[in-house]
């Protein structure tokens, strides 16, 4: 299999990929550049509506706090990492998988997509939580019960924006579980032993990974600065 | 695993319905008019799609001028026709007017000249012309014309519900598109709009992606980027803005319609709603907001309309010319050049909305940048046609009327691109002379040339030829007539979306030159339907093609089958051995790009 | 020609890769959770100082993203054309984003200067409300500011 890319293949001579990529990789790398345009507005909106704005919610007084936590308790940051280590750890298995498919180890592939999945699922379970736990501190789309920073009335755009896009993100995932439980059936079903090559697991990795590298930057912009 | 088995599997749906032609009972109508995979059947489905918008955009103007031309006059007949909402007593309504002016721009903006424009011929002419049997995925293919048809559908049904469709402008600026109770049209009508806008962002992303990779990744063998025609070019590029820019506006969508029905303030602040007597809650958004967004959009937009235009129009030139096209190079680098100014320029169209003077003079400059690709575009044409032995055939023509009406409107762009001048021409009739040339009719001119060119290669036959003169000069005369009278409107001052100017008496004096117009309008309209019925009567019996190439061009869609199958070519995918604009070369009258290079013969280098 | 995959390499280096990278990321985000920290614990801290440690995570956020992509997207190990096809595109996000809040900021300064309502009304401090969910946000002891 390994093939050196000698600097004479003329790449773009025609009648063959000049990337040396199936055309469904392509496909999705370019959908993906294309939906982090659609990200890439969404937090672009949000840092317009705040730099036109006065005063701005401290997120440390907003997301302060976590299941089970005692009463009264001020614990900024946790669940949040909490929910970035899971979202890494699934990407990490995700890559497992792709890696496992490479090798046509069918088992490998099972295991980590087994894996990734329930990363999945505790990604979203975990913002469930959040939605309620701010829901029933009044936060929702059209109000906000938090103050800004400088204790003036909280602007409402902080909330809308959060749902909005924690939202967006949060759909993005719920996709990518889906996918990744269809990866899983047809792997089990021997679908891709039977094409010979574990190849759309990767374009499933690809928009895994994306998921969780639109919630690094939704992370930084919404909870820590 | 060898790179071909894997660029191979890929085809094999095109393969096996190549295979089933052989024995056709297995081709249904369905599968093979309805729900096709072929992709000259889908860039068929987007013409005839585009064909029968462009025919309702079309007739909304007609619509709409008869009001401007004849502000007093009625036809009683117009209220059976079309009901009491849209034309009390014959007269065209206030908010029919506005309804007419929205959906006549939001139809001839997304779905002619951008659907109707690319999707024809992108789907037509990128597998033919880079040598490959389909499109790279001809299920997405497929999935984004049926995208597009729904889109249709729920626009349409929007013209026939209680209130209205949506009638606040193309651009659909909140608070008119935010809140419901603004104007009739801003009702269900702009829930509808909306929806069909969504699924056009889909259809354009589906059809984006698979142009781009089928450029990329089906080019057959000795198919280099630098040896494509610019028709594919021009297509690349444009699925190259579509798929960066829709996205951003699908993005302003989502928080449009999260203004509209879950409360946010997004893009609201501070209003009185005199229409209800109430004071709104929302506070903290800003419109201009929505404006940046649907600009990143919206100007990258028309470069996705003009772009096709201008590699239709390239090729065409140079095949009648029978000349090499001038400065392929250039006209590569110029179009790169003006993908990326397109993405940088959007806030040119917001000069007067407050938006910071000196962010202006920054997008002044970028958009007054665009003027030297543009130059050179023009330029490239110009010399190609210079010294050319022209065969003046109707797509020739119309190929020709393109560069000219593409010089008159693209110089008054420099006018309202300058953000001095703009807070004088913003919003008047200058405005609308400067886009409809530039934009309108000039990619509209563009299709037509494409029509009458490929109309041999997408059914067999040719066109009327006479029809075909006629068409044309009316086209071309009635479009500057009804055009340029326009930009004196506007420099006087005259606004645009007005309903009635008769009774404003700075533009009173313009009663009879409105009117003028008007006739004008429906004369040209009228001629339009010239070309329907040449191009329908010419599919089932126009004059039968004899010949597999009758342009004499060099491009591999010409050496397939008069009637190609799915699949294309019969036997295997020709190799590719030059450019594509070999004519005229040692004494030669041109060289097909599947003959190789000669022993003693020099390769064109560009 | 062979299709020439990512699993050039054995497979025990590259899952030696896959944890190093969990490393890198797992020591960023540290890092970013703990300046986020000492944003949190020392508000009386210097406002160009804040701004400094905002910078910093936005780096370290970048970072991140490059190890994301490079390694678990396995740009990294494309063919360099790819490889720009996909980054210069992204380049439009520079212009994207500083004329959006510049713009931004332009509008408050514009509401700051010529909306005398917004200007005093952005200033009244309020107290929480608790469990309001149909109710709009409501300022309490607005003054009834006149035009």
């Amino acid at each position: 299999m390994s093939t050196a890319i000698s600097a004479q293949t003329k790449w773009w001579g025609g009648g063959k990929s000049p990337f040396n990529v199936e055309y469904g990789k392509l496909m999705m790398w370019y959908f993906l550049m294309s939906d982090s345009f659609t990200f890439g507005a969404f937090l672009i909106a949000y840092g317009t509506a705040r730099f036109s704005a006065n005063s701005w919610p401290d997120p440390n007084e907003v997301f302060n706090t976590f299941p089970f936590a005692p009463e009264g308790m001020h614990a900024p940051l946790v669940f949040v990492s909490i929910m970035t280590f899971i979202l890494i750890l699934s990407s990490v298995t995700m890559v497992l998988a792709v890696q496992a498919g490479h090798h046509n180890n069918k088992q490998g592939v099972i295991k980590n997509l087994i894996y990734t999945i329930i990363g999945g699922f505790a990604f979203l379970g975990c913002q469930a939580w959040e939605w309620t736990h701010l829901f029933h501190e009044g936060a929702w789309w059209g109000s906000n019960p938090f103050l800004n920073a400088d204790g003036t009335q909280g602007t409402v755009n902080f909330t809308n924006f959060f749902f909005t896009i924690t939202g967006f993100h949060g759909f993005h995932v719920f996709t990518g579980v889906i996918i990744n439980i269809i990866m899983l059936i047809m792997a089990l079903n021997n679908t891709f032993e039977k094409r010979g090559h574990y190849l759309m697991i990767e374009k499933a990795g690809l928009y895994w990974h994306f998921v969780d590298l639109v919630w690094v930057f939704v992370f930084t912009c919404f909870y820590l600065i | 695993m060898s790179n071909e088995a894997i660029l191979h599997a890929n085809m094999g749906s095109a393969h096996a319905t190549h295979d089933d032609h052989h024995e056709h009972h297995q081709e249904t109508f369905i599968t093979k008019y309805i729900f096709s995979q072929d992709h000259k059947t889908i860039s068929k489905q987007f013409l005839i799609t585009g064909m029968v918008w462009a025919v309702i955009g079309g007739l909304m103007s007609v619509l709409f001028r008869f009001q401007l031309g004849f502000p007093d006059d009625s036809l009683p007949w117009l209220e059976d026709l079309l009901g009491k909402w849209w034309a009390a007593g014959g007269h065209i309504t206030a908010q029919g007017y506005y309804a007419l002016v929205t959906i006549h721009g939001t139809v001839l903006v997304f779905f002619v000249l951008t659907a109707g424009l690319s999707g024809t011929f992108a789907n037509l002419l990128i597998p033919l012309q880079i040598g490959a049997r389909d499109m790279a995925s001809p299920l997405l293919n497929m999935l984004s014309y049926w995208f597009f048809f729904i889109a249709g559908i729920v626009m349409l049904s929007s013209i026939f519900v209680e209130t209205g469709p949506f009638s606040g402008g193309w651009t659909a600026y909140p608070p008119l598109s935010a809140l419901g109770d603004t104007s009739p049209g801003s009702k269900t009508g702009m829930d509808l709009w909306i929806i069909s806008m969504a699924l056009f962002v889909v259809s354009s992303l589906l059809s984006g992606l698979n142009y781009i990779a089928t450029v990329l990744n089906m080019r057959t063998k000795g198919m280099s980027m630098t040896r494509l025609p610019l028709t594919i070019w021009a297509l690349f590029f444009t699925a190259v803005v579509g798929v960066l820019s829709f996205p951003v506006l699908l993005s302003g969508f989502i928080l449009l319609i999260f203004d509209r029905n879950f409360g946010t303030s997004f893009y609201l602040s501070d209003i009185f709603l005199s229409a209800t007597g109430t004071a709104l809650p929302n506070e903290g958004g800003s419109a201009i907001l929505f404006q940046h967004l649907f600009w990143f959009l919206g100007h990258p937009e028309v470069y996705i309309i003009i772009l096709p235009a201008m590699g239709i129009v390239s090729e065409i030139l140079s095949i009648n010319s029978r000349k090499p096209i001038f400065g392929y190079i250039a006209m590569v680098g110029s179009m790169f050049a003006i993908t990326a100014l397109s993405f940088i320029v959007w806030a040119h169209h917001m000069f007067v909305t407050g938006l910071n003077p000196f962010l202006g003079s920054i997008f002044t400059l970028f958009t007054l940048l665009i003027a030297l690709p543009s130059a050179i575009k023009v330029f490239n044409w110009l010399t190609t046609l210079w010294r050319g032995s022209i065969r003046f055939t109707p797509a020739m023509l119309f190929a020709i009327g393109f560069v000219s009406v593409f010089i008159s409107g693209g110089l008054t762009g420099l006018w309202l691109g300058n953000s001095a001048l703009d807070i004088h021409l913003h919003d008047t009739y200058f405005n609308i002379a400067h886009f409809h040339l530039v934009m309108g009719v000039a990619s509209i001119l563009a299709m037509f040339a494409g029509v009458y060119h490929w109309f041999p290669k997408m059914y067999g036959r040719r066109m009327n030829v006479t029809l075909g003169y006629i068409h044309f000069w009316i086209t071309i005369i009635g479009a500057y007539l009804i055009f340029w009278p326009m930009h004196y409107e506007g420099l006087a001052g005259m606004p645009r979306r007005y309903y009635d100017y008769s009774i404003w008496e700075s533009f009173k004096q313009f009663s009879d030159l409105n009117k003028f117009i008007s006739i004008v309008v429906f004369i040209t309209f009228s001629t339009q339907i010239l070309f329907l019925i040449n191009f329908f009567y010419s599919i089932w019996n126009g004059r039968k093609e004899t010949s597999e190439n009758p342009h004499g061009a060099t491009t591999l869609e010409w050496t397939t089958p008069i009637n190609p199958g799915h699949g294309n070519w019969v036997g295997e995918i020709p190799e590719v051995h030059r450019w594509a604009y070999d004519y005229s070369k040692d004494g030669k009258d041109f060289i097909m790009q599947t003959t190789p290079i000669g022993a003693d013969e020099k390769e064109e280098k560009h | 020609m062979e299709y020439t995959t990512q699993s050039h390499g054995d497979y025990a280096a590259i899952k030696k890769e896959i944890w190093k990278v969990t490393l890198i990321l797992s020591v960023l985000t540290v890092i970013e959770l703990m300046l986020g920290f000492w944003m949190y614990l020392k508000p009386e801290m210097n406002h160009s100082f804040k701004l400094a440690l905002k910078g910093t995570i936005i780096i370290l956020m970048l970072a991140k993203s490059f190890y994301i992509v490079a390694y678990f997207m396995h740009l990294k190990h494309e063919i360099k054309n790819m490889i720009m096809t996909i980054i210069v595109p992204l380049t439009l996000f520079i212009w994207f984003i500083i004329a959006f809040l510049y713009d931004g900021k332009s509008y408050n300064n514009l509401k700051n200067n010529y909306d005398r309502h917004y200007q005093e009304q952005t200033k009244v401090k309020a107290t929480k409300a608790e469990h309001q969910h149909n109710a709009a946000p409501t300022t309490e002891a607005a003054p009834a500011a006149t035009h």
